[in-house]
């Protein structure tokens, strides 16, 4: 289970105050969306969640699991199951797809004491996760997301995702610069990740993607507070109406 | 009333050790007569200093303090096992060899059976017995006029290989060049490649400066390499020259390129106290193609130069350069690229990049393009950068569970990879890449 508690969060350099206050708490085997506006901290609290420099937390904790994470790196956070889906992934000129994967594996299945996988093992558990979110190996060859398009980018993203196996999966605007197939193909890669033993947290600003991946309930965070908290409906309700009765902004 | 210009120890110190040399470095009259033509050159220009502009960074004057004792018919016990060992990561390429230890050609470490189409010969044997033959080249490098450092390559040089790739041949392996150092005494050495790739040949030339394990890490190597590309050939030339932080690499390369020439070098330098890797290419055909890359590695207080000149004299060529250096420590990294376009150079494509990682504050790099184009149509560009590990795809990795010690590593990896991938040969690609990492390992012990 995921548990944030009243997390007051701001820019390390700056005395900009961005999460002032926010409690949430995602059980296992569920679905939880957040939305809100432009600027109310979605992407703060994904990048807090997986452990970004240049945040400070000066109240509250994030535990996982009855543990807080706060004081872990980031490739600690991972090894205990954290994932973050990037908005933006990055690309990472001269390093293959196939060794960045293969390194991370390895190293988050060292680091839960399973065995690494051998060469050709990896290799097949690739081709397998990656058809079916329509990656071609020969692809992963290529410098990781070099070139990609942005539904490439986000499937690769998915593709981590389902070969490291976390079990809190934070998805930041996974939806945006998606056309509508690969808003499906990414979408079915997270539902056959769905199960008992995973939390997820989608964060979105659109309603258009909770089509695809229906959350147990949806939140709203505005002006670095959740405002408000509903079933799936919610996100329609705001689709219509607009995020103007949280912020007292136009989104 | 005469003036006399001051002789450093060290610049008076050559002279006369060429004097008591001479007699012993192989070659007939006209070999000697260049020699001593040569020492000449060098005595008058003496060792290039910071006020001379293209040694603005490297002061040889100030680091060349003292000369080490020629090698010159030099025995070391060297065995085959030592070779490989020595090799590292190149020995499981699979190439024709000619090894030569302490600039002394060794025909029981070489091994070039069965190499059609390539003939290779010590430069030892070629200057005693074909003066004309290799003359030419001593007198008439395609390198700079005048340059203190090949003066003393041409006085002092004692052995290296003279390649001949035959014309249409395409070679079934590289061809390894291996200088090892030996023994325990540090040495100053000069060697020299005369390399002709006939025309519409395809071969790849692979020169190793290296250490036998329990030898002194210590010395002066002064290498030449003139490699003269025929029409419609296609060269891939690189050259290794690795250490553990000591000793002294002074290199040059003087490459000319035949119509529709292609040729390709690389350059891998680590572990060097100071080394200066001098590279003059000059197009004499039309449509010929360049392509030059390379990665330095330096720490401690090491100080790995590169300079260029891409003399672009005839219409219609193109070159590329992209050069890589990893700088940790006081580490100091130097790159100058000078792009000539010759008013009838018309039609020239150029690109220079050079990029530095600093991983320490103490680190240097000083980066120098100079374009100078009297053409007016043409397509030139240039760039340099030099920044730190970012820190943004360090998230990105360890969010990936990847600690990190080995996301630094992946990164320097993937920042040196961007160069090294330019070779075509796989072998050479992950032999360097090998290299590499283990340069940054020794920085993690």
């Amino acid at each position: 289970m995921l548990e944030i508690k009243n997390l007051h969060v701001k820019l390390a350099d700056e005395d900009k105050v961005i999460l002032k206050g926010l409690s949430l708490t995602v059980p296992k085997g569920e679905v939880h969306a957040i939305m809100g506006p432009n600027g109310s901290g979605k992407s703060t609290l994904a990048y807090v969640l997986a452990g970004r420099a240049g945040y400070e937390v000066t109240d509250g904790d994030i535990l996982w699991n009855g543990e807080s994470i706060l004081e872990m790196a980031p490739d600690e956070r991972a090894a205990k199951g954290v994932f973050l889906a990037f908005q933006y992934p990055m690309e990472i000129p001269g390093v293959a797809g196939l060794t960045f994967l293969r390194t991370a594996t390895n190293a988050l299945r060292k680091k839960r004491g399973q065995d690494e996988l051998t060469t050709p093992a990896f290799f097949k558990l690739v081709k397998e996760k990656g058809a079916d979110l329509n990656i071609d190996v020969e692809m992963l060859k290529r410098p990781v997301n070099v070139g990609f398009s942005g539904g490439e980018k986000k499937r690769s993203e998915i593709l981590q995702m389902a070969l490291l196996e976390p079990t809190l999966c934070v998805l930041d605007e996974t939806d945006s610069g998606l056309d509508i197939d690969a808003l499906r193909i990414v979408s079915e890669g997270v539902n056959a990740l769905r199960s008992k033993d995973r939390a997820f947290l989608v964060i979105t600003h659109y309603q258009r993607l909770l089509n695809y991946i229906v959350p147990d309930k949806v939140h709203v965070l505005a002006d670095g507070k959740i405002q408000k908290t509903g079933g799936k409906e919610l996100a329609l309700e705001l689709e219509k109406s607009g995020y103007t009765d949280y912020s007292g902004k136009a989104a | 009333m005469t003036i006399a210009v001051m002789k450093t120890k060290a610049e008076q110190a050559l002279t006369e050790a060429f004097e008591q040399a001479a007699p012993k470095l192989p070659g007939g009259a006209a070999v000697q007569a260049a020699r001593k033509n040569a020492i000449g050159t060098f005595s008058a220009l003496g060792l290039p200093h910071r006020r001379v502009e293209e040694w603005k960074y490297t002061d040889l004057r100030a680091a060349l303090k003292e000369t080490l004792p020629v090698a010159v018919d030099d025995t070391a016990t060297v065995t085959i096992a030592d070779l490989i060992v020595a090799l590292g990561p190149l020995a499981h390429i699979d190439a024709y060899r000619i090894t030569f230890v302490n600039g002394a050609c060794r025909a029981d470490l070489s091994d070039l059976e069965g190499a059609d189409g390539l003939d290779v010969k010590p430069l030892s044997g070629a200057l005693a017995g074909a003066p004309d033959e290799v003359a030419a080249h001593l007198s008439a490098t395609t390198g700079p006029d005048k340059d203190a450092t090949i003066a003393l390559n041409t006085a002092f040089m004692t052995d290296g290989a003279v390649v001949r790739v035959a014309d249409q041949a395409k070679l079934a392996k590289p061809l390894l060049i291996v200088f090892l150092r030996a023994g325990s005494d540090a040495r100053f050495a000069a060697v020299r490649n005369i390399i002709a790739a006939g025309a519409g040949s395809l071969a790849t030339i692979i020169e190793a400066h290296i250490t036998v394990p329990g030898a002194t890490p210590d010395g002066q190597m002064n290498t030449l390499t003139e490699i003269t590309i025929g029409q419609g050939a296609e060269t891939h030339h690189v050259k290794v020259a690795a250490g553990s932080g000591k000793g002294m690499h002074l290199a040059n390369w003087n490459v000319a390129l035949a119509r529709d020439a292609h040729y390709r070098g690389f350059q891998f330098t680590s572990g060097i106290a100071l080394a200066r890797n001098q590279i003059h290419t000059v197009y004499q055909g039309e449509g010929g193609k360049l392509d030059l890359s390379g990665a330095f590695l330096a720490r401690g207080h090491e100080h790995i130069d590169t300079t260029l000149v891409v003399d672009h004299a005839v219409p219609r060529c193109e070159s590329r350069e992209l050069f890589k250096g990893v700088l940790d420590d006081h580490g100091r990294g130097i790159f100058q690229g000078k792009i000539i376009v010759r008013p009838d150079a018309q039609k020239t494509d150029g690109k220079q990049m050079a990029q530095a990682l600093m991983l320490s504050p103490d680190a240097e790099f000083d980066s120098k393009p100079e374009l100078e184009i009297y053409a007016d149509d043409v397509v030139c560009g240039h760039g340099t950068t030099s920044a730190q590990l970012d820190e943004d795809l360090l998230f990105y990795c360890m969010s990936r569970g990847i600690p990190e010690h080995e996301a630094r590593a992946l990164l320097i990896e993937s920042f040196v990879g961007e160069a090294i991938d330019k070779l075509e040969h796989e072998g050479l690609r992950s032999a360097l890449s090998r290299l590499a990492v283990d340069w940054l390992r020794q920085g993690q012990a």
